[in-house]
């Protein structure tokens, strides 16, 4: 991992959010995943959530980098069945807030991913916490990656099959 | 009840849903059990209202005035610890005018007020407060037929808590049958004891309960849905096989499916994911566990996966890792799906994030198999609208007649055969009864 640097604005923080969404609404699950540094996770932890690490409690995701290979080697299958066909996905993503500390870098966001399938329609609510890392060449890769749904509950046919 | 057809008796069940014949050895369920209003009313009436129904663990609220809320068979209830340390469940609605009396949705409270006329009641489900109290008249007698209403029954076996509506139930243990012993093989799975872990998946899904029962007890699903997630475990140096695996009719309409071909079990049989480290602390466990049970019992307990179905809401996941499930019919085509992670108490860390990691990549809405179950649970709940008042034939019954001829010679049943299926069914159909002569449907009148 580079040392953290104040090069990062939250300007690149958001054209890398914007980034990342297209290419999820787009289905482009390579590029994607390239968006990470090698080794890293994905989390989604369960409705009620509170605060937990990865020996406490409930998740609906909990990706080491194997298994976050596996989701996306998965998706592009069309022995996916839950994602074949494949969800239309349309991401909205604001609230951007850039938190660089000794730590290294953090990236908030809120978003809302409306999901269209089967003739219904599900919105999924809520918060991203990312940690990230600029590589040499200045590109910001996740290591951490997180969605915490806003929801009390995932409502019928609101499956997370797809990338929150 | 029996209908004659060209090839002989057809034994039609108590209702007219579920159809089986010994002579063609076919085992059908007429397709309005999924989708009919009036079926699925007279479930509730009939089954959930006279069942045990399993409720929670007692480690979801292990201090003394600790609580959840929760909706069984449509009832909201809160689910208790009292301050003397009991467990208790009761309806969720205040004695005086019905008003909700809990609105949070878990927590630690000596007193749930009403805020409607704040009316108190202590976690024992004891009115402690009236306010006004001047207006009632012999208010003692009064004042003592105005606690929280307590559910008919509970009872609890090895932690898992089971209540009733119905006063009436036989004890729990003779209702559990063979499936109390399943679930005692999980809760002694390590000498600190077992618990659940905060963080509950709860999600719901567009089907009929009795496709998630059917799906779970299904084993000739597995490989045609689950390719996805059996090639990843392929890669990981794991692969599975549906060769030599069982399925048990418990009794009761319990059934459960013994699965060797899947034996990756965190701390009872090592497989390459858990990683190298894992191998040594596996065979030093089952050393200990054979120690403290006994060879044979440690054995029994170890050396297999189990799905377990405990009629009529409870699945047991005895896998690589374990998880409760909890299905709660909320319409003909939704159920809500609460689920839980069960893990030993004492575990060291590195462990237990192996041990949820593992569960949580099968498991659930964002695992990498549970999702295309829901998929077909849903893609079953859409596709039997096309067959919905087509009398022609079978067009309107789905088959379950897989294994049928095995069963009738009194082989064991095969875990890819849909043996499990149609003991679920046949206790279904024995405990709705008939619901209406609409809902009876003629079977097959058209051959």
């Amino acid at each position: 991992m580079s040392a953290p640097t104040i090069t990062v604005t939250r300007a690149d923080a958001e054209d890398f959010l914007y980034q990342e969404a297209m290419l999820l609404d787009e289905w482009h699950l390579d590029a994607w995943l390239a968006l990470f540094e090698e080794g890293g996770t994905f989390e989604v932890p369960t409705t009620d959530y509170k605060g937990w690490d990865r020996t406490g409690g409930g998740f609906f995701v909990l990706d080491d980098w194997d298994l976050l290979n596996a989701r996306v080697k998965r998706l592009k299958s069309r022995k996916a069945h839950a994602e074949n066909p494949h969800s239309r996905t349309h991401r909205m993503v604001s609230n951007v807030r850039l938190i660089q500390g000794a730590e290294g870098i953090e990236i908030k966001a809120n978003f809302v991913i409306n999901r269209f399938r089967d003739l219904t329609h599900h919105t999924y609510v809520g918060r991203y916490h990312h940690d990230v890392v600029q590589n040499e060449e200045g590109e910001l890769k996740f290591v951490h990656r997180r969605a915490y749904l806003e929801h009390e509950l995932l409502e019928h046919g609101a499956r997370l099959s797809f990338i929150l | 009840m029996t209908q004659t057809m060209a090839e002989g008796l057809v034994d039609t069940g108590h209702g007219g849903l579920i159809a089986q014949d010994w002579n063609q050895l076919t085992f059908r369920v007429n397709r309005e059990a999924y989708r009919s209003a009036e079926v699925f009313q007279a479930e509730r009436e009939r089954i959930w209202n006279h069942n045990w129904l399993y409720l929670g663990h007692e480690t979801e609220i292990p201090n003394k005035n600790d609580y959840k809320v929760r909706t069984l068979g449509g009832k909201p209830l809160i689910f208790v610890r009292g301050g003397d340390g009991v467990v208790r469940a009761f309806l969720n609605s205040c004695p005086h005018r019905g008003t909700v009396v809990c609105r949070e949705e878990q927590g630690n409270a000596r007193n749930f007020q009403c805020f409607y006329h704040a009316w108190t009641f202590n976690s024992s489900g004891k009115l402690s407060a009236l306010p006004g109290d001047d207006a009632y008249a012999e208010l003692e007698r009064f004042k003592g037929t105005m606690d929280l209403r307590p559910v008919a029954k509970l009872d609890i076996h090895e932690g898992f808590v089971f209540v009733s509506f119905d006063p009436d139930v036989p004890p729990l243990l003779e209702h559990l049958g063979e499936a109390a012993d399943v679930l005692s093989m999980a809760a002694e799975q390590s000498a600190s004891g077992m618990t659940t872990l905060p963080g509950i998946q709860r999600y719901g899904v567009k089907g009929n309960w009795k496709l998630a029962v059917e799906n779970a007890m299904d084993g000739y699903h597995f490989a045609p849905t689950h390719n996805t997630f059996v090639g990843y475990l392929r890669e990981t140096g794991f692969p599975v096989t549906d060769d030599d695996q069982y399925a048990h009719d418990l009794g009761g309409g319990h059934s459960m499916l013994v699965l060797t071909g899947h034996n990756g079990r965190l701390g009872m049989i090592w497989e390459p994911r858990f990683g190298e480290a894992e191998k040594e602390r596996t065979r030093l466990n089952r050393e200990a566990m054979a120690e403290r049970l006994g060879q044979e019992r440690a054995d029994a307990i170890g050396d297999a996966s189990r799905i377990l179905f405990v009629f009529p809401n409870l699945l047991f996941f005895d896998l690589e890792a374990l998880t409760i499930r909890q299905l709660e019919p909320v319409a003909p085509g939704r159920t809500d799906v609460r689920a839980w992670q069960y893990v030993p108490v004492d575990e060291e860390p590195d462990v237990r994030a192996m041990r949820l990691k593992t569960m949580t990549s099968f498991v659930g809405p964002g695992g990498l198999a549970t999702p295309d179950d829901i998929e077909a649970y849903e893609a079953v709940q859409r596709g039997i609208e096309a067959s919905k008042g087509d009398t022609r034939g079978f067009n309107d019954w789905s088959d379950m007649s897989r294994g049928m001829e095995r069963e009738s010679k009194g082989e064991k049943g095969r875990s890819i055969d849909e043996g499990a299926m149609r003991s679920f069914w046949r206790h279904w159909d024995k405990a709705l009864g008939k619901v209406s002569d609409a809902t009876a449907t003629e079977y097959g009148s058209g051959c």
